[in-house]
């Protein structure tokens, strides 16, 4: 080993980096050759020095300049993970209420609408219904003073829709069933009456109809309705009829028929 | 987490586990630091480019992929102060004014022969700064310098050779 190999490993060899012969080999020259010695020397020298130089401490801002950094490439990296924890972790409870209480508010109100427009429907349907009784009686009560025989009869037809017909309607038909200039009219009135057996003007109009009416179809008419009711009024007057000369036989039988009936 | 390697702490972070970065930087911080203020006898700009490299290490954490930590880290760094060089240079403000000017003030109480290495480093290039730092201030072997530099562990080792034989001849030459 010459002093040109000296100089290519004298950093290794202080570095303890040779392999072990070769560390020997050259521990034997530098023994041996001053120069190398020296240049040997110089070299410890020198990486002395390098082992001298204080290490340089930062100062603390750099490591909190650091953390500050480090926090905020967590957030960074991590806000949907962050998010979806909050959102696993805390029962809405906010956004529940709201949808109970829309829940709740829809069905209420559904309910409550529903009730009022039954009630108001009903309301509305009774009231149509007076108001056509009303209208229905005014016009029988205006028809019936019709000229035209066919219309007072309409009108006295018109009555048999009415469940509890006003007085007003009951005296229009027993005028025009003892007073109307038309045997027909004075039929479909009597005819009409007869719908109604528990009205006492009815009763008291049919008994006193008996004396006055000379038309056998309607004194028929108005026997047949009086032994229906069995009327015990109507026996004198129907006694009466027997002893008229006028009376046609054919109602006498009627009334000698209506006399054993009611009795 | 304290027993771990560099390298297992990395892969760690890699992974998204970013509480192993507090153990990397408290491993690292003031190794880099001192690289930095080897070159650029500046604390402020230290600090700052010491910084910029946590921050680069976790931004391309998924970069790494095993492998030397340090050789990594140090690339980062060596990258960054190539960064800080070219702008210095291109404000016209040189490094090595500044480092000149600065030397004279901390070099008042240490001993003679670190204010005279640190005379002697002040002839070395940019390159050769670089290299006999990484060997001799931070204690890398050829093969991590090799590394780090993109070189090849021979030419590292003559480089290297060649600067140390020119530092003992400015440093016995000015004593």
């Amino acid at each position: 080993m010459n002093c040109k190999d000296i100089e290519q490993h004298i950093v290794d060899f202080i570095d303890g980096q040779l392999a072990t012969d070769e560390g020997e080999q050259i521990q034997k020259h530098i023994e041996t050759c001053g120069n190398c010695k020296a240049f040997y020397d110089e070299t410890v020298v020198l990486f002395r020095a390098f082992n001298d130089i204080e290490e340089e401490v930062p100062s603390e801002s750099l490591r909190e300049g650091f953390y500050k950094l480090l926090e905020e490439e967590k957030q960074l990296s991590n806000p949907k993970i962050v998010q979806l924890n909050k959102q696993e972790k805390e029962f809405p409870w906010k956004r529940a209420f709201q949808v109970a209480a829309s829940i709740v508010f829809l069905f209420s109100g559904y309910f409550l609408g529903s009730h009022k427009t039954k009630q108001d429907a009903n309301q509305e349907i009774v009231a149509l219904q007076i108001e056509t009784n009303e209208l229905k009686e005014s016009v029988v009560l205006a028809m019936i003073e019709n000229q035209s025989v066919s219309k007072r009869i309409q009108a006295v037809n018109y009555t048999e829709g009415f469940e509890q017909p006003d007085v007003k309607i009951l005296e229009a038909l027993i005028e025009r069933m003892q007073y109307d200039g038309n045997i027909n009219v004075r039929l479909a009135a009597a005819e009409a009456l007869s719908e109604f057996p528990e009205s006492s003007i009815v009763k008291d109009a049919f008994i006193e109809a008996l004396t006055t009416q000379k038309n056998p179809s309607l004194q028929i008419a108005i026997i047949q309705f009086l032994v229906k009711i069995q009327e015990k009024r109507a026996i004198a007057p129907m006694k009466q009829l027997l002893e008229h000369s006028d009376t046609p036989d054919f109602v006498k039988e009627q009334v000698n028929d209506g006399i054993l009936q009611i009795i | 987490m304290k027993k771990l390697t560099d390298e297992e702490l990395m892969l760690y972070v890699s992974q998204g586990n970013l509480d192993a970065m507090a153990h990397i930087f408290e491993r690292y911080n003031k190794r880099l630091y001192n690289f930095y203020f080897q070159m650029v006898r500046d604390k402020a700009i230290c600090e700052d480019m010491t910084q910029t490299v946590f921050y680069k290490v976790m931004r391309y954490r998924e970069s790494y992929k095993g492998g030397q930590f340090v050789s990594w880290i140090f690339r980062i760094a060596r990258n960054e102060f190539s960064d800080y060089y070219q702008n210095s240079k291109k404000t016209s403000r040189h490094i090595d004014v500044e480092l000149v000017a600065s030397k004279s003030e901390d070099s008042i109480d240490k001993n003679d022969n670190v204010s005279h290495l640190q005379e002697a480093i002040k002839i070395l290039d940019k390159e050769e700064r670089e290299l006999i730092v990484l060997n001799r201030f931070q204690g890398l072997k050829y093969s991590k310098i090799a590394e780090i530099t993109g070189s090849s562990e021979g030419a590292v080792k003559v480089k290297i050779h060649r600067i140390i034989k020119k530092l003992r001849t400015v440093y016995f030459k000015t004593i």
